[in-house]
């Protein structure tokens, strides 16, 4: 059983750190790609291959900080994520970040890893109230 | 005593196939209800936010009573060294194991999040029954497993016993912890009282023993292997204890309740003027499901008549099934105490409405239908059913 | 100090945590007292901190005040703010209800009373208590709420909740609020707009009526206003016989 979750494990790794090789992103989003060309983007993911392989530990250990203890910063929240890296359509509307192609499934699509954030949380940045 | 030889079944003929077949198709429509409700939300079954808990759960509640019910068979044999039951040990210990898993894989199936089941195992709230309901479900699960490989292996065979007593005792506090998902509710009049533990343990009894001799009678009668009446009149004796125990647990759960102002509102709603639920009462519980088969076991025109005994099982089985119905969705349709002293005019009004689907009833069929299934394929490739159960055989100081 | 003392006296009547409470109230005492009554000390920014049991927030709701228009507003702030009730598939009891109007007849007198019943926020939750994986939960500072990323649907919850408080989705959801993840096959209810209450502001609920039938509030803190009014009046819980000691209480029923 171990040996085949360490074949698993690896066969994981592998693929995201095939991604890593390149900084280039199929669908950053409009708010990251802004930042990334004005050159800020190293502000906020000081070390890609950290934030893509590490992701999803930060933001489970600040979902449970922010849940459990009411820590409400900013930094690893998923609504960060979902406001930089969303984009917008031709008519200037959001396109759910877990849509075909989209920022966060183009990555989890192709690695074949399930992405259940959306089936509670918004999957757009804030709706104008 | 002879030797008993415990024999596979043949499993060629067109009926095994026929078998097979039909509870196949079962499982499918029970697949395709888990996909249909869980696509689309619950909103497409009949449960609401006041009948939280629908025909699922009986159907499960019911085959997980049953299954820990199913396992008296071996303990009477183990734990009470009585040696008549000792060649159904190893059947017992199988429909147990059947019985449990259909239930479990309703319940499974029913959560509104099936796809995070990894989560009940890992996640545990020691202070909740539910979750101590989990490890004594999967230990259920070992524990016999254990103890069936005890009863194949004949160099294990000696401690059969100590792990029959084990296996006893674990089933008892899991049909305790079953019934106390609902004896521990202190919110709900229906619920909260002690008893419900005791009941539950006395119905695992009969409804376990009534599936038992169902699938005994089946199994002996379409293998055309001899079972004797030494044998079945002892369970149809058993049986009819069994069923006159539930209704005296039933006749005390009511009327302690009846004695308790606070709750004379739901025992008048279940007993006297609760529409569906008194009707499902008296004419289901009481009468097709207790009356009638004690008739049937006891009365001199229909004792000893093999085909009475299966119609007094199945009885048992419909009765048993009305009853978690009365206790699940009748304690839930009727509205909890919110204002003792109070009526309340608006907002949280009256009996609450519940018609089950047929996606719903697809599920709990489903798990019928996955014990079944389970029990007619293993003992196809397992030796789980002796040879002969002929009188003879049974019990050598029987007179011919 | 004497002022203060009975005041903690009366504090025992509020919580069990008489201990903690004493030493705190006569350490931090003597700067407070001149301050008088403050509303609740908010400090208006995210906290870097995890919440703390020294806090409890608890409601006030008056029903001699509180008009049914009082209430139905309340309603309309919790949806517009939690963003639950657009359930279009959901029929009948299949739909959420966070909060909801009661209307009571005393069986002897007659005289009708309306209040908005919503979660209790008890100190000693059933439906935590029930929850098979910890979904279920109280935040230190009495906050009841449902973690969705571990609830499996199993409702159990909801069968231990004395108030009805509790709603399962029952239907596919999306364009949920940013704040308030909602979806199906999940337990949901009232969180004391605990988002809100983190950035030092009062549930939407609350902020919708206008006089003071409903008051929010720390209830530990003894120069808080829903504290000092529990001091004056005659208040009660829903359900006291289940000793739950529920931080949402009621006046005039």
């Amino acid at each position: 059983m171990n040996r085949w979750l360490m074949v698993l494990f690896s066969l994981m790794t592998t693929t995201v750190f095939a991604h890593t090789d390149s900084d280039s992103h199929a669908n950053l989003g409009d708010r990251a790609t802004e930042l990334k060309e004005a050159g800020e983007s190293k502000n906020i993911h000081p070390d890609l291959t950290e934030i893509r392989i590490m992701h999803p530990d930060f933001m489970m250990h600040k979902r449970d900080k922010t849940l459990r203890q009411g820590v409400r910063t900013k930094r690893n929240s998923l609504k960060a994520c979902v406001n930089c890296h969303s984009s917008t359509d031709k008519n200037d509307e959001y396109i759910p970040i877990n849509q075909q192609g989209q920022f966060c499934s183009t990555c989890h699509q192709k690695v074949g890893t399930s992405l259940d954030c959306f089936s509670c949380h918004r999957s757009t940045p804030k709706e104008d109230l | 005593m002879s030797i008993i030889r415990y024999e596979q079944t043949q499993g060629k003929s067109l009926g095994f196939y026929a078998l097979i077949a039909g509870l196949g198709a079962f499982i499918l429509a029970a697949l395709g209800a888990v996909y249909f409700m869980e696509h689309n939300g619950h909103h497409v079954t009949g449960m609401s936010n006041r009948i939280v808990w629908g025909l699922p759960h009986v159907f499960a509640l019911f085959l997980i009573v049953a299954a820990s019910g199913a396992l008296n068979i071996a303990s009477i044999a183990s734990v009470f060294n009585k040696k008549v039951y000792k060649p159904l040990s190893r059947l017992s210990g199988l429909v147990a194991l059947a019985l449990l898993a259909g239930g479990l894989m309703v319940l499974v199936l029913d959560l509104g999040r099936p796809d995070r089941l990894i989560i009940a195992m890992t996640e545990y709230n020691f202070n909740s029954i539910f979750a101590w309901n989990i490890i004594l479900y999967n230990g259920f699960f070992v524990i016999i497993g254990v103890y069936l490989w005890m009863m194949f292996e004949r160099r294990m065979n000696k401690y059969s016993r100590t792990i029959g007593i084990a296996a006893f005792t674990w089933r008892l506090i899991l049909t305790t912890g079953t019934g106390s998902i609902f004896g521990f509710l202190v919110a709900r009049q229906a619920y909260d009282a002690v008893i419900m533990a005791p009941m539950f343990v006395i119905m695992s009894f009969a409804f376990g023993l009534a599936f038992f001799i169902l699938v005994l009678m089946a199994s002996y009668k379409w293998t055309a292997r001899p079972l004797g009446n030494a044998i079945v009149n002892r369970l149809s004796n058993l049986l009819g204890v069994f069923v006159a125990a539930v209704m005296y647990f039933v006749t005390v759960y009511h009327l302690g309740n009846l004695y308790l102002a606070e709750n004379s509102g739901v025992e008048n709603f279940i007993l006297v003027d609760g529409g569906i639920y008194t009707k499902l009462f008296w004419y289901g519980q009481i009468i097709l499901g207790g009356l009638v088969p004690l008739a049937l076991l006891y009365s001199p025109a229909t004792k000893g008549n093999r085909t009475m005994l299966g119609l007094a099982s199945a009885l048992i089985i419909l009765g048993g099934i009305v009853q978690l119905y009365i206790i699940i969705i009748g304690g839930q349709a009727y509205p909890m105490e919110l204002f003792p002293g109070k009526e309340i005019l608006e907002g949280y009004v009256g009996i609450a409405a519940y018609t089950p689907t047929l996606p719903e009833l697809m599920l709990g069929l489903g798990g019928i239908a996955v014990a079944v299934i389970a029990i007619t394929y293993l003992v196809k490739f397992l030796p789980f059913l002796p040879e002969s159960l002929a009188d003879d055989v049974v019990d050598p100081h029987h007179k011919k | 100090m004497n002022k203060r003392q009975t005041a903690v006296q009366m504090d025992k009547n509020l919580n069990r945590r008489e201990f903690i409470k004493t030493t705190a109230a006569t350490t931090a005492g003597v700067a407070t007292i001149a301050s008088g009554i403050t509303l609740t000390t908010y400090a208006n920014v995210a906290s870097e901190n995890p919440v703390t049991n020294e806090k409890r927030w608890g409601m006030l709701i008056d029903t001699n005040k509180l008009t049914e228009t009082d209430i139905d507003d309340m309603i309309d702030a919790c949806q517009e703010e939690q963003g639950w009730g657009s359930e279009i598939l959901s029929t009948g009891d299949q739909k959420s209800g966070w909060i909801k109007k009661i209307k009571v007849k005393d069986t002897a007198t007659d005289r009708i009373s309306n209040l908005a019943l919503m979660c209790q926020h008890c100190e000693e939750p059933p439906c935590v208590d029930v929850c098979p994986t910890n979904a279920s939960m109280k935040r230190e500072d009495g906050i009841v709420l449902v973690d969705k990323h571990l609830c499996i649907g199993c409702r159990y919850c909801m069968m231990a909740c004395p108030y009805d408080a509790r709603s399962f989705v029952h239907e596919e959801l999306t364009d949920q609020r940013e704040h308030m993840p909602r979806g199906k096959g999940t337990v949901e209810s009232c969180t004391m707009c605990v988002h809100k209450v983190d950035k030092g502001e009062q549930p939407a609920c609350v902020e919708a009526v206008d006089s003071d039938a409903v008051i929010f509030g720390d209830l530990y803190d003894s120069n808080s206003k829903i504290n000092q009014t529990l001091k004056k009046i005659q208040s009660a819980q829903i359900r006291a016989d289940l000793n739950l000691n529920t931080a949402v209480r009621y006046s005039g029923i």
